[in-house]
């Protein structure tokens, strides 16, 4: 019976492997929000913008709220960007590229968008370059954080109002190089984004006198468990750490940290991801006293936030996030955009974009750099107890 | 040396949650044929049944209620995933039908909780620290190595030790050779089926405040439980219980001496095990030759 049961077993993997297949193969063609009405919206003035926002998969939560804030913008400016009606068409862009692009295209070719604005996935970003690229379309990266998107792999097409990875985790370095005095400890994901928040840090860290502890990546996705690792940081003896994790990872490591006793005795350090949203509301008092770098926090204290966080709290019932921000943002952008633009091509709009200056956000004030990336300003912050919710409290700003 | 051996104790707490939630797995797949897809969506279920009754701060109180509510839970999903695939023989078709099942319980719970990452607190009292060999060890995981090694026990009493438990290991063995000697067979392998999910959705309950609640997690958890039982061989208590305290140690202790390969050691370990022991370590006695 051993030997049949390990050959059922071959027989209901293959199957699997096909099921899962298929599912892949639809996951695409769902989630057309807006779609049903395809042509013959093109009256004069309306102008068609395309939502590339992950619906489904791990990246829900922060295509929920890119969502949103982009909604907001709109919802607040009577539907209009530029004075002109918007006819918004939302895609799912899934967990990556095998998702991302193939709906990327269908806006562009399909519904025949003018602007793409969204992608959370770094790698669809970089995968969908050639094609914004040669189609002349104008991307909005209001995510994706891969520094090559910006850098090595940029396009005049492709704009992005987010962040870069290295630019996040850079801003950090001086600012701890300053305040511990022994080592400090680099623990991150292992993938392209983890690879760049530490390699951004250790840069600025290094150069501001800063010394390395020990240096470790662990499996993307698949650790639930860090205690091999928190171990091995005790063992180090190392004054601080630095790490970079986001989602379900994040909750899991800074609870884990608490757990095992080293918060407390040993700072923990990272960029604002480890603390942000869904993750922090988790991980509840067990992130009190970590601090991150990072170009929003809910408790900045500027006239323009306190709006922007109060019309949030009312629309979507819960506290913004700086992926909320980021919608909001690409939308104010895509307004002041089309408002100049001569006319709805990609070119037009993208030497619009050229022009749109400085955006008023509750981030602060930003705007686009040489290389067409958000340039702003970093904030420290540090996470502290309101009333039984832990916050992101802001200590200073980081230059 | 004292990490490592704080490492070994991770190792035996992670190894008590797989135990858990592999038995089941083990036993069904052995008694019935019925490879399980949907025993990693019965620990979800298990586990947001505590992310809605155990609030921050909770007491002992209402963890008891939320793992008696997902052990209820569990017993009724097992239930119904056994009704369901008697309705075919075919092991492709339950396959797929407890692959579909599961899909629609993971979307159904994303629905009703959001996609967001939950996490569980430990009941208070066992919410903080002790010190073992130096370094500060979470109470609550102590506290689920007990649970793990009072299961093996109860486990290895009731199949091992009890009449019931020999008509269990009997199915496992021969079915049609219990069915003529006049035991219904199919109530037996319901109770069993209901059993093994009840104990995945306590596993979820009791894991709850060491790898939380959140989309996707059922899929690593059944990957998991499928290398155990792999490992240990299918449908045998002790081969799941070795399995189970093997993985654990291959995940904390491998993890922490070779960390660069960390990845890869769980199926690595599953593949030599294939490759030495093609029908697993342990696996059950049984009386057709295969």
């Amino acid at each position: 019976m051993g030997v049949v049961s390990v050959f059922s077993l071959t027989r209901t993997v293959a199957g699997l492997a096909v099921g899962a297949m298929l599912l892949s193969g639809c996951g695409s063609s769902l989630d057309e929000s807006g779609g049903s009405k395809a042509a013959g919206d093109q009256s004069a003035g309306a102008v068609k913008v395309g939502l590339l926002v992950p619906l489904s998969g791990v990246y829900a939560p922060i295509g929920e709220d890119l969502r949103a804030g982009f909604q907001l913008y709109l919802d607040q400016h009577n539907g209009k960007l530029g004075q002109r009606k918007v006819d918004l068409v939302t895609a799912d862009e899934g967990e990556g590229p095998q998702t991302g692009v193939p709906a990327a295209q269908k806006l562009v070719t399909q519904d025949q968008v003018s602007a793409v604005a969204g992608v959370v996935n770094s790698a669809t970003a970089l995968g969908l370059r050639d094609f914004f690229d040669e189609s002349k379309k104008p991307l909005l990266i209001a995510n994706a954080g891969a520094d090559d998107i910006t850098g090595a792999r940029k396009s005049e097409y492709v704009w992005r109002t987010s962040f870069s990875n290295g630019d996040v985790s850079a801003a950090l370095g001086p600012a701890v190089a300053e305040e511990v005095k022994g080592k400090v400890y680099l623990i991150a994901a292992d993938y392209a984004a983890g690879k760049e928040m530490v390699a951004g840090f250790r840069k600025t860290f290094e150069a501001a006198g800063g010394k390395v502890a020990g240096e470790k990546y662990t499996p993307f996705g698949k650790t639930q468990d860090f205690q091999p690792y928190l171990s091995a940081i005790r063992k180090s003896g190392a004054d601080a750490v630095f790490a970079f994790y986001a989602g379900a990872e994040a909750v899991n490591f800074v609870k884990q940290y608490k757990q095992f006793g080293l918060a407390g005795k040993t700072q923990l350090y990272g960029t604002g991801f480890l603390t942000e949203g869904g993750a922090l509301a988790a991980q509840g008092t067990a992130a009190v006293g970590v601090k991150t770098s990072l170009h929003y926090s809910t408790e900045l204290d500027s006239a323009t936030n306190k709006k922007f966080v109060d019309a949030y709290q009312k629309a979507a019932k819960k506290p913004p996030t700086v992926y909320a921000v980021q919608g909001y943002d690409t939308a104010a952008v895509l307004d002041k955009a089309l408002a100049e633009a001569s006319g709805d091509s990609g070119d037009a709009l993208v030497k619009a974009l050229a022009k749109v200056g400085s955006i008023d956000s509750p981030r602060g004030a930003w705007k686009f750099d040489a290389d067409q990336n958000a340039e702003q300003q970093f904030y420290l912050r540090e996470v502290k107890s309101s009333g039984g919710t832990a916050v992101n409290t802001v200590v200073g700003e980081l230059d | 040396m004292a990490t490592h051996l704080v490492s070994v104790l991770n190792g035996l707490a992670m190894g008590s949650l797989l135990f858990a939630i592999a038995l089941g797995l083990s036993l069904v797949f052995g008694m019935m044929d019925v490879l399980n897809l949907a025993h990693g969506a019965v620990y979800l279920v298990g586990a947001y049944v505590a992310v809605a009754l155990v609030a921050d701060g909770a007491g002992v109180a209402a963890f008891v209620l939320a793992v008696l509510a997902a052990a209820v839970a569990g017993a009724v999903l097992g239930g119904l995933l056994a009704a369901l695939t008697r309705a075919t023989t075919h092991h492709l078709d339950q396959a797929l039908l407890t692959l579909g099942v599961a899909l629609v319980v993971a979307e159904a719970l994303s629905l009703a909780f959001g996609n967001d990452v939950h996490s569980i607190a430990a009941p208070e009292p066992v919410g903080g620290g002790v010190t073992v060999l130096g370094e500060t060890y979470p109470v609550y995981r102590l506290l689920v190595i007990g649970f793990g090694i009072v299961l093996a026990l109860a486990v290895y009493v009731l199949v091992e030790r009890s009449p019931l438990g020999s008509v269990i290991r009997a199915t496992v063995a021969d079915r049609a050779m219990v069915a003529a000697l006049g035991i219904n067979t199919g109530r037996v392998l319901v109770g069993v089926f209901a059993a093994g999910a009840a104990l995945a959705a306590v596993g979820g309950v009791l894991a709850g405040p060491i790898l939380g609640a959140q989309p996707g997690l059922d899929e690593k958890v059944l990957l998991l439980a499928l290398v155990v039982v792999v490992i240990g061989g299918l449908g045998s208590v002790r081969g799941a219980l070795l399995g189970a305290v093997l993985i654990g140690q291959v995940q904390a202790l491998g993890t922490a001496l070779l960390p660069e390969y960390a990845s890869f050691l769980v199926f690595a370990a599953m593949a030599l095990v294939l490759l030495l022991r093609p029908a697993g370590l342990l696996p059950a006695r049984t009386g057709v030759p295969a």
